[in-house]
């Protein structure tokens, strides 16, 4: 059990021509669960391997506990990894795999029977014990490479996208019992993921990180509490990233920043009023609006509302999405509704956007804060 | 696979089994050819290849023991083929071992480190693979001649100088296990790393017990080459009892009187080593070894 520290943080494989990572600052608590979320190419696996020692650390610090471990190769920082693709040993069994460890240490036969036995019970892989891996689905599987670190008693716990490789219904599973896991151990956690639900749901904290742009400071995007981060997006990036289906956004101009509510003209010409703070914006400014699918309203009804025409429907049962062609738009405006009702393309549709649950962006990208959530 | 053949596929089988038949007489021929001139009475290189009147002679002298002629007479063996055998034996498993360790650490620092003139070193050592042993043979003899004057164990007329001239033979084998190495997920050696291995204790524990069918095809393939080497060997060994199988079988094959049936005896003596290391090799090489360990 510990605390990790990352200060300035950085990475580049060419000597500093260019980063991969940059300056990464961040704290875990100990027993805290962490989540590093971000797409594809955002160097989220590689700082991740840069806490094990699987990868060198070009600049910055990185502590676990309160010594510095830089320098310290992987076998001797005491963090138990599960990788993405298991990288369980295929010529032991399910016991030795979990005891490799355990005996690498010169632990006592006693101790070392006493823990698999624990972590086998803990993850029911008490009847696979004497099974090897090719023996076993990708579900059991997972499970091994999770209890080879759990009879480690590790300081901190490294996932590298462990469901990834599982199919959908046994992601679920696997996502309840690391959650009811961690609840029981309370060991770190460091959790890299590209699916946001496993995020949200399993982490006390998120990290959001994003591919590093040309001349950026760094990639790290927002650190916060899942909620905080959905409801409190720090900038575009984050709002576009949490949540499904993404958010909407469109360009407008600021008409007026208030202290509670702001008014903005999107280009095609509505007017939307907006629950933020846009006091330290001014009156012309370029700004974006954001809103999620599940957040506009159909409405017959004029005010706080745009028009909109029907492009494509799916409807999936409890509920359907309709795309928008909009002018305002690059992409198509999506809407999440709660019905499955028929409609038709090209149909012309009133679309509100509630004030309230309108985000604003600034031309940099930073969010205007939010002044009327209610819900969180 | 069941998948639909054509009508016209049973001939083309009948055809395939004919082809394959022929080809194998072609390869057993001269083999069968050789037992029978080692049960030939007297030193024949040609007969028919049932023996007429078969006779035990050749392969009694080759087991050092003395023949009773029909008339007699006693024939002694002429060379010591049992301590050529041994001694092709010991050359063989020793150079073979060393081959082994010398190889396998190399591979796996070839395949799993990233350093300076690695391609490079890669490159160099395929080309000078492809320049036979028989171009440096003087060199080999100078520099063999010239270490035994300092380690005798390393001179000229030894096993030792042997099989160190026999380990220049390790390139092939680099590239060969780095290979396997290089097909086997690198996460393997990383969990071993987290779970608090050494690197050597990776190697050791977790990439070589994966790697034996591949080690057990490099052992078999330096022997074979061992036990068949000729002119090396043939350079720097002189005494008669420091022969192996190889060279001294060319003893028979003086121009004044060709011993055609001792020798095919002895040839096929030395097939017999080869043939045994295979079959205890064999249940090594099997597939699937690494099945199940990551996603692939």
């Amino acid at each position: 059990m510990a605390e990790v520290f990352l200060v300035d943080v950085s990475k580049s494989y060419d000597q500093g021509k260019s980063w991969v990572l940059k300056n990464v600052n961040l704290s875990i608590a100990d027993g805290e669960f962490v989540a590093f979320v971000g797409p594809s190419g955002c160097g989220k696996s590689t700082l991740l391997r840069m806490i094990c020692g699987l990868e060198e650390i070009t600049k910055g610090d990185l502590s676990i506990g309160d010594e510095r471990v830089n320098d310290m190769p992987p076998n001797e920082r005491k963090v138990g990894m599960v990788f993405q693709s298991y990288a369980l040993y295929p010529h032991m069994t399910v016991r030795e795999n979990m005891a490799f460890g355990l005996k690498l240490a010169k632990a006592d036969k006693k101790t070392v029977d006493q823990r698999v036995d624990e972590a086998a019970r803990i993850l029911q892989l008490e009847p696979l014990l004497d099974r090897k891996p090719k023996a076993m689905s990708g579900g059991q599987r997972q499970r091994v490479a999770i209890g080879r670190s759990i009879v480690q008693e590790p300081r901190v716990f490294l996932f590298d996208e462990p469901l990834s490789n599982l199919d959908v219904s046994l992601r679920v599973q696997m996502r309840q019992e690391l959650a009811r896991l961690h609840r029981r151990l309370k060991t770190t956690s460091i959790y890299v993921t590209h699916d946001q639900v496993e995020a949200m749901t399993l982490a006390d904290k998120v990290v959001v990180l994003s591919p590093l742009a040309d001349g950026a400071e760094s990639n790290l995007e927002q650190v916060g509490a899942p909620l905080e981060l959905y409801h409190h997006p720090r900038n575009i990036f984050v709002a576009g990233f949490i949540g499904s289906p993404k958010m909407n956004f469109f360009d407008g101009t600021l008409l007026e920043g208030g202290e509670e509510y702001s008014r903005v003209r999107l280009n095609s010409g509505s007017e939307i009023s907006v629950a933020v703070n846009a006091v330290s914006g001014k009156a012309g400014d370029k700004v974006v609006l954001g809103i999620r699918p599940q957040d506009i309203h159909l409405v017959e009804s004029q005010g706080n509302a745009i028009e909109g025409t029907v492009s494509a429907l799916e409807r999936l049962g409890t509920e359907s999405f309709i795309y928008f062609a909009h002018p305002d738009i690059h992409e198509s405006l999506t809407v999440r509704v709660e019905d499955s009702k028929a409609r038709h393309e090209g149909d012309v549709l009133t679309l509100k956007l509630p004030a309230e649950n309108c985000h604003l962006f600034d031309a940099d990208g930073l969010a205007f804060r939010r002044t009327r959530v209610t819900d969180f | 696979m069941a998948m639909v053949q054509p009508r016209n596929l049973k001939y083309r089988v009948w055809a395939t089994r004919i082809f394959l038949i022929l080809f194998i007489l072609m390869i057993m021929l001269p083999f069968l050819m050789i037992i029978s001139v080692s049960f030939r009475t007297g030193n024949f290189a040609t007969g028919s290849l049932i023996p007429e009147n078969p006779t035990l002679e050749h392969w009694s002298l080759a087991f050092g023991i003395p023949w009773t002629n029909v008339d007699g007479s006693i024939s002694l063996p002429p060379f010591p083929v049992l301590t050529w055998l041994w001694n092709s034996i010991k050359i063989a498993v020793i150079s073979s071992t060393l081959i082994l360790m010398l190889s396998t650490t190399g591979a796996y620092a070839f395949a799993r480190f990233r350093f300076r003139f690695r391609e490079h070193m890669l490159t160099a050592m395929m080309i000078f693979q492809m320049f036979p042993a028989v171009l440096a043979l003087v060199a080999i003899y100078s520099i063999f001649n010239t270490l035994g004057n300092y380690v005798p164990w390393l001179g000229l007329d030894t096993h030792g100088a042997v099989v160190i001239a026999s380990l220049g033979g390790v390139t092939l084998h680099i590239w060969l296990i780095k290979g396997y190495f290089e097909s086997i997920d690198g996460s393997l050696e990383e969990a071993a790393a987290i779970d608090g291995a050494t690197p050597w204790q990776a190697f050791r524990y977790v990439l070589l017990p994966l790697s034996v069918p591949i080690l057990a095809v490099v052992f078999i393939l330096a022997f074979i080459a061992s036990v068949g080497e000729y002119p090396v060997a043939s350079v720097l060994l002189q005494d008669v009892d420091k022969l192996t199988l190889a060279v001294g079988s060319r003893q028979y094959l003086n121009p004044q009187n060709y011993l055609w049936g001792d020798f095919a005896a002895a040839s096929v003596l030395s097939g017999l080593p080869i043939t045994l290391v295979f079959l205890l090799s064999q249940r090594w090489i099997v597939g699937g070894l690494t099945a199940g360990g990551v996603k692939g």
